[in-house]
């Protein structure tokens, strides 16, 4: 192991972190803003709309993220007279926009599903004590069905978050100079694999570290008769000994 | 006969007779209108009939047991009334309001007013077998809900008349615990607490003490019977024979989706005329 070239690279790896955050944390906003009506879609008593929603959940997980990126990204050179004439050609130039774009629609995909069995798994007994009282369908959702769903998808959830973070390396496939796209920078100067991808990974663990942990803090702060218990049997384990 | 004529006549019309302040009701300008109808309920799940034609006429401060074997649809019609079910053929009234179900060519239900069932939902207050308190709010956010919410009331009177009716239950000092934290007797007295809330025209209570361990029954018990005396109109699915004896004002006997017999308690526990009635309640005793 060559510890000074680590020292020395280190910095540069670091450097990155910014940019894998903002693909991982842009395209985890966008995919929730599109995968919470797309999950009410699925749940939706209407077939054809539930077999939209469906369909492109079908595709999206069953093809490789790395295909998708390709796709998006070499595939829409192809098509350049069309996305010019739509006036979206400087975006699908952009790798960056290509890469976001590919993210979004994965996470997108899978959280639709997590969203989906969540909204279903709330205990219809609550439900209709919303409907009881006079709740209006929109209501229901908003003050009762989401905010319990959103507290069983949690843990579902941070799983999807810590895995969007890992997929970020990919974008470094086109072009995109991110954690794993600096390291491979390094590496093609260096040729010493070990050391530099000891560092990425290491970074890696890090930034999931962080993310895991917030995801269970978040679990209990939402979850407070949870934390109460939780309180309960830290005290008494504390007694016993 | 509660309301006298000759009253009526010297208060001038739109000013309210009132006999007991505390409770509000929506029907009381229109004098002896009933505060809840069911007429010909009919309500079938698939090829099988549930509710064969069953009638519940509620008047203001009236309490009605229903009672009868699993099966004879007794949760179903009260279901019906909130719309909980929806009935395939029938009228319910509450206060103003009414809704007249009817079922037409190919299944399809005619008469259903979205905005009307809400509205009516919201005059009715409903007590759950397995309480439905929402997990994710405290005892105190889950009696505020429905009137700041639905009602869109003021929160700060809505705090305070919660925790009135939360130390009527004789839960005050819970009301910052979850759900999760109480007993099941607890849980019941706040999702009673939940419909007072509402201030509702009356009560709906599905089995309130079918799901709850043998201890803890009376406690529930107590707080309905609270509520009857405070002359509440109240209609109560019960497999509690002793509750619906000494509490109702009137008792329904249903039987394979219908009234088989009614009448005052002690009609129906002492001079039962129904064969099946008279087995029924020596099947309980």
């Amino acid at each position: 192991m060559d510890f000074d070239l680590m020292r020395e690279a280190f910095p540069k790896i670091i450097a990155a972190v910014p940019t894998t955050l903002a693909l991982a944390a842009i395209s985890l906003c966008l995919g929730f803003a599109l995968a919470v009506p797309l999950a009410l879609m699925r749940v939706s008593k209407n077939r054809s709309i539930s077999a939209i929603a469906y369909g492109y959940v079908y595709i999206i997980r069953s093809t490789p993220l790395l295909v998708q990126m390709f796709l998006i990204y070499y595939g829409s050179g192809q098509f350049r007279a069309f996305f010019e004439a739509a006036g979206l050609w400087t975006f699908f130039r952009d790798a960056w926009f290509c890469a976001i774009l590919a993210l979004t629609l994965s996470t997108a995909a899978y959280s639709t599903e997590i969203i989906r069995g969540a909204i279903q798994a709330v205990p219809l007994g609550q439900i209709e004590a919303a409907r009881a009282v006079g709740m209006s369908g929109f209501l229901q959702f908003r003050r009762i069905v989401f905010p319990i769903a959103m507290r069983l998808a949690l843990p579902a959830y941070g799983n999807e978050i810590i895995l969007m973070v890992k997929s970020t390396s990919l974008a470094s496939t086109i072009t995109i100079l991110e954690v794993t796209g600096v390291a491979k920078q390094i590496i093609s100067n260096t040729y010493r694999p070990v050391e530099i991808f000891v560092i990425a990974g290491a970074i890696y663990l890090s930034i999931n570290f962080i993310v895991s942990r917030s995801v269970t803090l978040i679990e209990l702060w939402l979850n407070p008769h949870r934390r109460a218990e939780r309180g309960v049997r830290t005290v008494s384990a504390a007694a016993g000994h | 006969m509660k309301s006298s004529g000759q009253v009526i006549t010297v208060v001038p019309k739109g000013a309210d007779v009132t006999t007991s302040a505390a409770i509000p009701d929506p029907a009381a300008n229109s004098n002896n209108r009933p505060t809840l109808v069911a007429e010909d309920i009919h309500k079938s799940f698939g090829s099988l009939e549930v509710l064969k034609g069953t009638s519940l006429e509620a008047s203001r401060g009236d309490v009605i047991s229903i009672i009868g074997s699993s099966g004879s649809g007794k949760s179903t019609f009260l279901r019906c009334m909130n719309f909980l079910e929806t009935p395939s053929k029938g009228r319910i009234a509450v206060g103003q309001d009414e809704i007249r179900v009817e079922t037409g060519p190919r299944g399809r239900l005619i008469g259903l007013d979205r905005k009307k069932i809400d509205r009516m939902r919201m005059q009715l207050g409903m007590v759950f077998q397995s309480f439905n308190l929402w997990s994710h709010m405290t005892v105190l956010e889950n009696v505020m809900e429905g009137p700041v919410h639905v009602l869109k009331q003021p929160k700060n009177e809505v705090r305070e008349r919660a925790m009135d009716y939360l130390s009527k239950v004789g839960i005050a000092g819970k009301h910052a615990s979850y759900p999760s934290e109480l007993s099941g007797g607890q849980q019941q007295r706040v999702s009673i607490a939940r419909a007072l809330a509402m201030q509702p025209a009356a009560l709906l209570f599905d089995e309130p003490t079918s799901a709850l361990d043998p201890e803890l029954v009376g406690e529930v018990l107590k707080v309905i019977r609270q509520l009857a005396e405070e002359g509440r109109t109240m209609v109560v699915v019960t497999h509690e024979m002793g509750f619906a004896r000494d509490v109702s004002s009137k008792v329904i006997f249903l039987e394979r989706g219908r009234v088989e017999e009614q009448g005052t308690p002690d009609q129906v526990f002492r001079n039962p005329t129904s064969s099946r009635c008279r087995e029924f309640l020596a099947s309980v005793r």
